[in-house]
């Protein structure tokens, strides 16, 4: 009647079933072996009944069979149980007694001469036609009777559906059965809703019945307004109903333990899923109830990693918190929230507290979908083993470690291979990226904003990896972009920081911040030197010395102080410039022939007038322009004037 | 993986090879090497049945330095041809005695002492065939460089200051015409395949 629809059918995976323990794991029965299996066969053969047939077509009366039956009465007593194939050979030789006595009789008869065969009159059984007629139609009355009372009950129903506009039962189970896996389990119909045939390995069943809905309840459901009911009843077991997540948050670390705990626990839950447990679709049933398989299995995994991790700082688990420290001072929350949507109070075997909003917690929607991502790809990986696979040897190991034999790897490159990261040091690295990242990000920002004079631009790159991640910086001056511009690449890792500046210098950086920061404010000023310089060059001016490391002055706390001295084109003037860090950049200028030279008695000579006098410190921040180098130019451009 | 020189010191008369190992060992440590665990490799021969054709040696070697391959090489007579496995190699070998039957009493091994000094992996051998001595092996690798040429007077010098004055060290046959190639671990097997052919020759200690 309904339309075709593919059905697949697949053979039990599972062996047959010894026992079930009372936690409902089932204990499945050692496959048979080969000759074990022959054996079994051969004691299914039917001797006797062959045998029985054998002595009919005899008709000989040979009182063989009479022995026999004694003998088979004896075999099972004793014999049996000493060696498999023991009743098999006493039938096998029962056999062959009775073909030798037959051929025997045979050529005795054919002589003719001590024997005689003459065919003997059947014996009569007495039949009475009528008693049997009257007992077939008795039997096929009753058998009738069964059946019409079958229709009769299919029709009546089917018609009340029909009247009633009902769903179909059928239907609904042929729609569950395309996606997920069910099995009659004698007059129940039971499915799994587990990732086990996805690769999963956790041992928790995920075992769901599939019933009839009472005919009450999808009468009630039809007269209320809402989608149409399903005539299908999924019943799941109570530790997997309701909602569950896997919740993550990163937060300062706090004196107590206790109290970040405490304050931790706070996760809000959302309530139970819309709409109450019976009513429920279920499809949506399904894959809450999958979903809080997972988060179970999830978190069963995250946990006992963190107990046998040996981290620097211990990691803990809580109830259904893990504690993990990213950086110092912080801490990474893993929480499983399962609300069984049963009881809204305390009292759910979980012991989550759907408190009072003390707080819309921060949960980190990234990192836990990245735990999610990084468990369905264990899963993956339980299944999907790397081509080529070998005819012999085992499976599962990975291609690098396939080869590791014929490439004659050494012990260090297997014992490297051995080491594989655990779900939580990976989700730790995530958490411990994420806060460099944020925190490369903040610096950088707050630089920017800090010193306007020479702008700085960074570059996020937008594709990256949960645990690397790439910023450009470019240092230019506002006009002067053409001129100068300082470049450099920083290289967010997961604990480090690697900066490459333009001058091809690699520097790692920890994951103190402070030092990111001191680079970039030596960079600026090494810019500016550069800068000038550059700016001196399009003037006409001529660079008579410059050093990026002076060793006069005071001792910077950070990086050095750097200097150039740069010479008017007519050579009459001179300027100075001195760059430190802590105290900024100072401009200084000596022009020759110098106004204040007076002949003494040492120095009697005029010519030495034109060795340039002192030089006078320039107000900078009095002078026009909108940057540093506006000011510079202008005063490079006045001062190149003839005077 | 570095490049690796097989050495072998003559034990002196009325002296044993413990003698010798624990002098060596000293001489090392007092250089300001750290010993790191042990080292064996072994050795074992498989002979071609006489049905097929002439005969062929097939020799498997195990390298605790790569415990997970198998190395064999195939002795023609005229040419060696060498083959790098897995593990499963040596259960192969089982399923083919009708054709290959083992030497059992040619299986012989260098064990030891391995110890690290910087750069250098220095592992002292003592060659035992049915637990018999049979003399000592010097195994000194340089990890930093693949190819022979780069580092051979390095080595020598080495091998030279530790070992004294009273040993000729020499460049390994087999290396001497492959100086400018890539080293690779297949070298070394070759090596300790000369030596061990030399040691079942004779009877006995082996002096020289």
């Amino acid at each position: 009647m309904a339309n075709s629809v593919n059905i697949s059918i697949e053979a039990p995976i599972e062996n047959q079933i010894q026992e079930i323990t009372y936690d409902g794991q089932e204990i499945y029965q050692a496959p048979l072996s080969m000759s074990e299996n022959l054996a079994r066969l051969a004691q299914k053969i039917d001797f006797s009944k062959t045998e029985d047939e054998f002595c009919n077509i005899k008709k000989e009366g040979e009182s063989s069979s009479d022995s026999k039956s004694e003998d088979e009465n004896k075999e099972p007593g004793y014999q049996s149980s000493l060696w498999p194939w023991d009743s098999v050979r006493n039938k096998l030789r029962n056999a062959l007694t009775e073909v030798s006595v037959l051929a025997d009789v045979l050529s005795i008869a054919k002589e003719k001469r001590y024997m005689v065969l003459d065919p003997v009159q059947p014996e009569q059984t007495e039949s009475r036609p009528m008693v049997q007629v009257y007992g077939r139609k008795k039997a096929l009355g009753a058998a009738a009777a069964v059946l019409l009372a079958g229709v009769e009950r299919l029709r009546a129903s089917e018609t009340m559906r029909m009247t009633r506009n009902m769903p179909d039962f059928h239907i609904d189970l042929l729609r569950l059965r395309q996606n997920w896996r069910l099995k009659k389990v004698s007059n129940t119909i039971v499915g799994d809703l587990s990732y086990r045939t996805a690769g999963s390995k956790f041992s928790q069943t995920g075992v769901f019945e599939v019933t009839k809905a009472p005919e009450e309840q999808i009468a009630q459901a039809m007269n209320a307004a809402g989608p149409v009911p399903s005539a299908l009843r999924v019943t799941v077991p109570p530790e997997l109903q309701g909602v569950a997540f896997i919740s993550v948050l990163c937060q300062k670390e706090q004196e107590d333990v206790v109290t970040a705990t405490l304050s931790s626990a706070a996760i809000n839950c959302p309530g139970t899923l819309p709409g109450d447990g019976a009513e429920l679709h279920w499809q949506q049933k399904l894959e809450a109830a999958q979903n809080v398989l997972f988060c179970k299995e999830l978190f069963a995994r995250l946990a006992a990693e963190a107990v046998q991790l040996d981290a620097s700082i211990p990691h803990m688990v809580v109830g259904n918190q893990i504690m993990a420290t990213v950086l110092p001072g912080i801490q990474l929350l893993i929480g499983l929230c399962h609300n069984n949507g049963q009881n809204t109070n305390n009292t759910n075997p979980e012991g989550v507290k759907p408190e009072s909003a003390t707080g819309k917690s921060d949960h980190d929607h990234v990192l836990e979908h990245s735990l999610h991502q990084l468990l369905r790809a264990v899963h993956h990986a339980n299944t999907h083993h790397p081509f080529p696979h070998p005819a012999t040897g085992p499976l599962g190991p990975s291609k690098r470690r396939c080869l590791a034999g014929p490439m004659a790897a050494d012990r260090y490159e297997l014992l490297d291979m051995s080491k594989e990261q655990s779900l939580l040091e990976q989700i730790i690295q995530q958490a411990q990226h994420f806060f460099m990242r944020r925190r490369s990000e903040y610096v950088l920002d707050t630089i920017a904003k800090e010193v306007k004079d020479p702008l700085i631009v960074s570059h996020w790159n937008a594709l990256n990896s949960p645990t690397q991640s790439c910023v450009k910086i470019n240092i230019m001056a506002y006009g002067y972009d053409a001129v100068c511009r300082t470049s450099l690449v920083v290289h967010v890792g997961e604990k480090t920081l690697k900066c490459i500046c333009r001058d091809g210098k690699v520097r790692h950086l920890s994951y103190e911040l402070q030092e990111l920061r001191d680079l970039i404010y030596c960079q600026i000023y090494q810019h500016q030197m550069t800068a000038v310089q550059a700016v001196g060059r399009c003037m006409g001016w001529q660079l008579l010395a410059s050093s990026s490391h002076l060793g006069s002055g005071p001792v910077e706390p950070l990086g050095n102080a750097s200097s150039c001295l740069l010479a008017s084109p007519n050579g009459d003037r001179m300027l100075a410039i001195r760059c430190e860090p802590s105290v900024g950049i100072q401009v200084y200028i000596a022009q020759s022939p110098r106004k204040d030279f007076f002949t003494s008695e040492l120095v009697q000579d005029k010519k030495w007038e034109h060795l340039g006098g002192a030089f006078k410190e320039i107000k900078l921040e009095k002078m026009e322009g909108k940057n540093f180098l506006n000011k510079m130019e202008l005063l490079m451009a006045c001062l190149s004037s003839p005077s | 993986m570095g490049v690796t020189v097989l050495q072998q010191y003559p034990v002196p008369e009325n002296k044993t090879g413990t003698y010798v190992i624990e002098l060596l060992t000293k001489r090392i440590l007092a250089l300001g090497a750290s010993q790191q665990g042990q080292f064996l490799v072994d050795c074992e021969s498989y002979l071609s049945h006489p049905q097929m054709g002439t005969t062929k040696t097939v020799h498997i070697f195990h390298n605790s330095e790569q415990p997970a391959s198998v190395f064999s090489i195939l002795d023609t007579g005229s040419k060696n041809i060498h083959v790098i496995a897995d593990g499963l190699f040596d259960l192969l070998m089982m399923k083919l005695s009708q054709h290959y039957t083992s030497k059992k009493q040619t299986k012989i091994e260098s064990k030891g002492p391995r110890f690290e000094l910087g750069d250098f992996c220095i592992k002292l051998g003592s060659v035992t065939m049915n637990q018999s001595f049979k003399g000592i092996l010097v195994e000194v690798e340089y990890r930093p460089c693949v190819t022979p040429n780069a580092v051979w007077g390095l080595l020598r010098e080495f091998l030279q200051g530790f070992l004294g004055p009273s040993v000729m060290v020499q460049a390994p046959q087999h290396l001497v015409s492959r100086m400018n190639e890539i080293y690779t671990p297949i070298d070394t097997i070759y090596q300790y395949l000369e030596h061990f052919s030399a040691y079942r020759k004779i009877t006995g200690m082996r002096s020289a």
